[in-house]
């Protein structure tokens, strides 16, 4: 007699049960509601792409590293943009998009291996790779045929004004504004958030104080941390170098940066923004546990579909005005480079300029994150950033970007004033910056000291860049 | 008849020289150590000597053209602080997790050698950390010790131990001690393993007449138990440093050096200098360094299995 199989057997029960719990999973994601942020404005026309014929015949494989964009939609409409332009022209594209912070040492390694991608993305200067890419002169001279003047800082983030060369293709970058709590802030009697570095230290310690939320401006081995570093330097009249490509960092006014940032620190922040990575930040203020967070809008959309009473609240401020001016460095800036070891060189330049024809497509993909370096690409940008088509309430929260030029009145590039030169990259590349921030923040050095070491190391860099012919100043 | 013996001849003779290849233990030796060598000259040699070159190199990670640097790379480590910072580390994080691995991984192989119900999901669950790919853990010890999410401070908040959260990898001790614990949460398990199999290797005759004569658990310990399994905990103890010393995959993934370069080891300063900042020259003197030290474990390790031959 074969016995009869209980049907409640215990292997029976986990079946049924591990089933219904795939079911009901898959259910709940396919039922998911539309975020705010997802619910674009139907009144938002999308740009339509335009298509120039390549200048010679293309043909063979394209393949292109890039990072994982911040806004996924991006990414989607992206790989579907490149495959449409592969298509058209006969090329096959390959893209690549791996995390942000190991596209460095994937350029390095592909480098040095002579081999690899024909196009490689980064959204910081590749300045220190440019003795083993090509000269994109002529894609930049075409760009502005195309399309007029480029704006300076997205030049002075692609162009070796020492070597003359244009080691790289810059068409977007993306501005860096404050983001805050406006439920936090008006309280303290800053209803529009700071304006002033001052103010972002008396209301974000009255806010410590009160609500236990600090302020979140990392001074971590991060991305986020160097542009903080960086916009407080220059607000207080301090930089790395002058314009000249001279050291300049050890003087009263970086001194009186990092008292400010020490000051700041032992006011209204915690110990967590020194071992930050480039998400914290965003992983705080979505949390609601930071009061103030410099930061593009990338957080402010993460927020919009994870939590909307808080994107709500949050609102933006343009750079922080210190005791010399008020400048923030490009949140991103796309730097886009062609390695000497391309075997597709042809297309990869005719590809940049399809896509910065559709650059709007873009800005618009992109959620308004990325902004195009010639301000002529986004004719419809002012009115999306006065009604955002992406649902922000109210609608005109990130009319303070007014339009392409209104936004760089206040934004820099990285080497400000002078070029985004290989030994910046190496400074940006070692964090120099915020560890300097860090070391008198912490404790480990006074002031004047953590200002001289980082001088007396960044002099260092210099030197050797200078060495190699790469800079000029000394 | 003469026809099939034309035919077999060439064939016999073909197959008595296969029979005299495979007879050859020296050919044989050889076809069976290519592999081997090959692997270790491509995947050991080359990179170790190429380390070299570079080290007396200006080749930058975006210029990979040599020219002789001499002694400059080497200068300017030396005058690094954080070069000494990260070597005083990985010291450090090497022999203080050598300790504790060695003895939590004996007291492991000894609950795991123990009969008891449920031993096999034990056993199951004690390897998951050394089974566990180490980025894919590391990424869930940094949730662990997340300066928001943490659910350890959560627990420590909710028993009233704590006030504020720890900010474990924001504090350099703290940061310290987090690299140290999750060096050994995930090393343990292999030294267990290899601990227990000394372990199942003593004959029971010898314990038992041990108990009969009135030994207890820790006098059988430590006359028995430790000094006949000696060797094989010297060996888990050698692994366990060279697994730490040549780690970059924790404190990459956990504190990235952080903070300031607090945490860095010589393996994450390294690639920080020679890839983040483009600097291969320098990346690959800091490299460097690793080679004395492996170079005494290797040979630690290889007296400690000729005296486990010898046993």
């Amino acid at each position: 007699m074969v016995p009869s199989l209980d049907p409640w057997s215990r292997r029976r029960f986990l079946q049924v049960a591990g089933l219904a719990g795939a079911g009901t999973a898959l259910a709940a994601c396919a039922s998911e509601p539309e975020s705010p942020g997802e619910q674009a404005d139907a009144q938002a026309q999308e740009p339509s792409p335009t298509f120039t014929d390549p200048s010679t015949q293309l043909s063979g494989t394209l393949k292109i590293l890039m990072w994982s964009h911040f806004v996924p939609s991006h990414d989607e409409w992206f790989d579907k943009f490149v495959t449409d332009w592969g298509n058209e022209v006969g090329v096959d594209v390959q893209v690549d998009h791996i995390d942000v912070a190991n596209v460095p040492s994937r350029i390095a390694s592909q480098i040095q291996a002579g081999q690899g991608h024909d196009l490689m993305q980064y959204i910081a200067t590749l300045s220190q790779f440019e003795p083993s890419v090509l000269d994109m002169t002529d894609v930049n001279e075409e760009a502005s045929n195309r399309h007029g003047t480029q704006l300076a800082m997205c030049t002075e983030s692609s162009f070796n004004p020492h070597t003359n060369k244009f080691y790289a293709f810059a068409p977007g970058w993306v501005p860096d504004p404050g983001n805050y709590q406006r439920g936090l802030w008006e309280p303290v009697g800053f209803p529009d958030g700071p304006t002033t570095w001052d103010e972002l230290r008396e209301g974000g310690a009255e806010i410590m104080a009160s609500e236990n939320i600090p302020v979140g401006l990392g001074m971590s081995q991060e991305i986020d941390s160097n542009m903080a570093g960086h916009a407080l330097l220059w607000s207080y009249g301090a930089s790395i170098q002058d314009e000249n490509e001279k050291v300049v960092l050890n003087s009263p006014e970086t001194i009186a940066a990092v008292e400010f940032m020490t000051g700041l620190f032992n006011d209204a922040m915690t110990d967590e923004i020194f071992a930050w990575n480039a998400a914290s930040n965003n992983e705080g203020l979505i949390a609601g546990e930071l009061s103030y967070i410099l930061n593009s809008i990338s957080a402010y959309r993460s927020t919009q579909d994870t939590n909307p009473q808080l994107a709500n609240d949050t609102f933006f401020t343009p750079a922080l005005q210190g005791p010399e001016t008020g400048l923030a460095a490009q949140h991103v800036m796309y730097n886009y480079v062609i390695p000497e070891h391309a075997e597709n060189p042809d297309a990869a330049k005719e590809f940049l300029l399809h896509f910065t024809d559709n650059f709007e497509l873009v800005t618009y993909h992109s959620r308004l994150y990325d902004f195009p370096s010639w301000p002529s690409l986004a004719p419809n940008l002012g009115d999306w950033l006065t009604t955002d088509p992406f649902g922000s309430e109210p609608a005109d929260k990130l009319s303070f970007l007014g339009d392409v030029e209104t936004a760089t009145e206040w934004s820099v590039s990285i080497g400000h004033p002078g070029p985004s030169s290989p030994a910046i990259g190496e400074v940006l590349g070692t964090y120099l910056i915020p560890n300097m921030f860090a070391a008198a923040a912490r404790g480990q050095a006074s002031p004047e000291e953590a200002v001289r070491s980082t001088h007396a190391e960044i002099e260092r860099i210099f030197g050797r860049w200078r060495q190699r012919g790469l800079i000029g100043g000394g | 008849m003469a026809e099939a013996a034309i035919d077999e001849s060439p064939r016999t003779a073909r197959a008595i020289a296969r029979t005299r290849l495979a007879d050859r233990d020296g050919f044989l030796a050889w076809i069976f150590l290519v592999p081997t060598v090959v692997y270790v000259i491509a995947l050991v040699a080359v990179p170790f000597f190429l380390a070299i070159a570079f080290a007396f190199s200006d080749v930058t990670s975006g210029d990979p053209s040599y020219d002789w640097a001499g002694l400059t790379n080497f200068r300017r480590v030396f005058n690094d602080a954080v070069f000494w910072q990260s070597l005083q580390n990985t010291f450090v994080f090497t022999i203080v997790s050598m300790l504790l691995i060695v003895v939590l991984g004996k007291v492991l192989a000894n609950i795991l050698v123990a009969d008891f119900r449920g031993k096999w999901i034990v056993r199951f669950l004690a390897l998951l950390p050394w089974t566990t790919p180490v980025a894919l853990s590391t990424v869930t010890w940094l949730w662990l010790l997340h300066s928001i999410y943490s659910p350890i401070d959560w627990v420590l908040r909710n028993l009233g131990l704590i006030g504020d959260n720890v900010y474990w990898l924001g504090r350099p001790t703290t940061a310290m001690i987090s690299i140290i614990a999750v060096h050994v949460w995930r090393l343990v398990p292999l030294a267990a393993v290899i601990i227990m199999v000394g372990i199942l290797s003593i004959p029971n005759d010898i314990n038992e007449a041990a108990r009969i004569d009135g030994a207890g658990f820790w006098r059988r310990m430590f006359e028995i138990t430790i000094p006949l399994t000696s060797p094989l905990i010297a060996v888990s103890a050698l692994f366990g440093a060279i697994f730490t010393f040549t780690d970059i995959a924790v404190v990459q993934v956990l504190t990235g050096g952080k903070p300031g370069n607090s945490t860095h080891v010589l393996a994450s300063w390294s690639y920080i200098r020679g890839i983040g900042g483009g600097d291969i020259g320098q990346g690959a003197v800091i490299a460097l360094f690793l080679f004395p030290l492996l170079l005494a474990a290797a040979v630690l390790i290889l007296r400690a299995v000729r005296r486990m031959e010898t046993i």
